[in-house]
């Protein structure tokens, strides 16, 4: 669904990202883990168009996206959430999420002054189905910067599965919440993996990845050091001594 | 008819009586030419606040040039009809659509542009308008101005009495600020909020952040192109004086005082500093003091304005039935 063939990211002289080439399948829930610094972030910045590429190719569903901005990629079905949690805070929770499908269902001005409320239906009702889906019903017109922190943090998702992407990628969606809420969180997107969502994850927590990640990408220095599943991934030398700078 | 169906309707019903049947019959009542000059400002100058809202208030550009396009709007119109002879029916909307031509052409290159950098631009933009109306003297006339004098002239029939021009101008502003609620509340109107809160946020669920911004100036400016031409017909004299920075500024002051984000916080806000001005007439230069005192208290006391984003998108939810009709467990949630 997502092949990722020899990209580069160079910052200057700095080597952001550096030819590293994966892919993600169609159903699957792939963890991309890596110590401080590895270029997780500028990664998926890459992947979603906000980093253009210094060389290499992306492509999405057989679609080369490297190239394309954000909004256009996004268009295509592929959904990202931020590391550092941003919501529309001077907004309501269900306009949060309704911005989502309005990207997705697409609204002209044209359309807002002249036309029926067919179009506005169809958003306002997959707005409320991605409401439901995140438990934030009961809140819809609360402003979303009065929300708990862990709140936003399903907002945030809601807002992106308003879009009904094929692929979601999330930016460490477990950064800042606790262990019960990690848990929570986890458990969260197991059941939408189970619907059939193709999921790929940041994470710094690595109980969490190594717990549901069906195939973990570990970076260093921007450079991909393993691709496989998590029990291997855990005894892989490379990956240990990135992790522990363990010297052999 | 249940009270939930019933009050949407009556507070329609009720802002219509008042513009269409009460405030004219007062007008006609008390038969002041001033008072009918005041009443058409406040109402160019809604439209303008109006407008201005849309991109300031909802889409987050400061804008300071505002008036540059209203100002344009007034040329059109006035030296269509001064040299060609071009009257009211074809006159107004080649303002609009000029005013609009004009800011599409000047977003191209600034929409890119992103706060301080952009309120400069527009600044910057405010001021050259200006000063080609001011010294363009071959087409413009400049300092000396232009003088209109047909009046409204609607598809071939002639509007000269102060009433019927009321209902005219009226008519064409309710017109377009209905024009303007409906782009404000509904979900296109919701993707605008989205710039204004976080764009690159937009940009990452599908929001065409750029093209958002280039059609909100543009429609904006064609309103303003509107209130200008409004505003040559009616006083039938534009002069360059009219359309500086301190009246962008004054469009801007309606916004924030009104409310960012809200329609009718900037309805209320360009009644609030038309009027005053007028009211205090007799207190003499005073009154100066006294208009910015109260911007300054409202500012200070009120920071979301006179009827804030939050309490104005409810009230359109509640009172103006625009709500999303099939909202689970009837909650005003959504846009119709």
């Amino acid at each position: 669904m997502l092949e990722i063939r020899d990209v580069s990211r160079h910052f200057g002289g700095l080597k952001a990202v550096d030819a590293v080439s994966t892919s993600v399948n169609q159903g699957e829930l792939v963890g991309l883990i890596g110590p401080n610094g590895a270029g997780k972030t500028t990664l998926f910045n890459l992947i979603s168009g906000f980093t253009p590429v210094t060389s290499g190719e992306i492509r999405y569903k057989g679609q080369t996206i490297s190239g394309l901005k954000p909004f256009a990629i996004a268009s295509l079905g592929l959904s990202r959430t931020f590391q550092n949690l941003r919501v529309f805070p001077n907004m309501t929770v269900f306009d949060n999420v309704s911005v989502g499908a309005v990207g997705a269902i697409g609204q002209s001005a044209f359309q807002a002054v002249f036309a029926g409320s067919k179009r506005a239906n169809r958003i306002s009702e997959r707005t409320w189905e991605a409401l439901e889906r995140v438990n934030l019903a009961d809140q819809a017109n609360d402003l979303a910067a009065n929300l708990a922190y862990g709140k936003r943090k399903y907002l945030e998702i809601g807002r992106a599965l308003a879009m009904q992407p094929d692929l979601l990628i999330l930016d460490e969606p477990a950064a800042g919440l606790n262990d019960s809420e990690t848990a929570d969180l986890s458990r969260f997107i197991e059941e939408l993996h189970g619907e059939g969502l193709t999921i790929m994850l940041v994470e710094h927590d690595m109980t969490l990845v190594m717990r549901i990640c069906q195939r973990v990408v570990v970076l260093a220095s921007g450079q991909k050091i393993a691709d496989a599943e998590p029990a291997i991934v855990r005894r892989d030398p490379q990956v240990l001594e990135a992790y522990l700078g363990v010297d052999e | 008819m249940s009270r939930e169906l019933l009050m949407p309707r009556l507070s329609k019903v009720a802002m219509l009586i008042v513009l269409f049947g009460l405030l004219p019959a007062l007008l006609a009542w008390l038969d002041k030419g001033y008072l009918y000059q005041v009443v058409t400002v406040t109402l160019i100058f809604a439209l303008l606040a109006g407008s201005l809202h849309l991109i300031t208030g909802v889409a987050g550009l400061l804008h300071l040039g505002h008036a540059a396009f209203y100002g344009i709007g007034a040329y059109i119109a006035a030296l269509l009809g001064s040299d060609y002879g071009i009257g009211f029916t074809i006159g107004l909307p080649l303002a609009g659509l000029g005013a609009a031509l004009i800011a599409f052409i000047v977003a191209l290159p600034t929409m890119r542009l992103v706060s301080i950098y952009f309120a400069v631009a527009t600044l910057g933009i405010g001021q050259m308008v200006h000063l080609v109306l001011q010294n363009w003297v071959e087409v413009t006339k400049g300092p000396n101005g232009v003088l209109l004098f047909s009046g409204i002239d609607l598809f071939g029939f002639t509007i000269d009495d102060a009433i019927g021009t009321y209902f005219v101008v009226a008519a064409i502003v309710s017109l377009s600020i209905w024009v303007i609620h409906r782009l404000s509340h509904s979900y296109y109107g919701n993707a605008l909020r989205s710039l204004r809160e976080d764009d690159q946020c937009a940009d990452a669920i599908g929001i065409n952040t750029t093209r958002l911004k280039m059609e909100v100036f543009t429609i904006a400016s064609f309103f303003a192109g509107i209130a200008g031409a409004l505003w040559a017909y009616t006083t039938q004299y534009v002069s360059p004086a009219d359309f500086d920075f301190a009246e962008s500024i004054l469009i801007l002051a309606m916004v924030v005082v009104g409310g960012l984000g809200s329609l009718p916080g900037a309805i209320i806000g360009a009644v609030l500093l038309i009027l005053l001005p007028e009211v205090l007439r007799g207190v003499g230069d005073i009154r100066n003091i006294i208009v910015g005192g109260v911007m300054f208290a409202s500012i200070l006391f009120l920071p979301k304005g006179l009827f804030g984003e939050v309490s104005a998108l409810n009230f359109v939810r509640r009172q103006l039935d625009s709500a999303w009709r099939d909202a689970p467990q009837k909650r005003k949630v959504g846009w119709k």
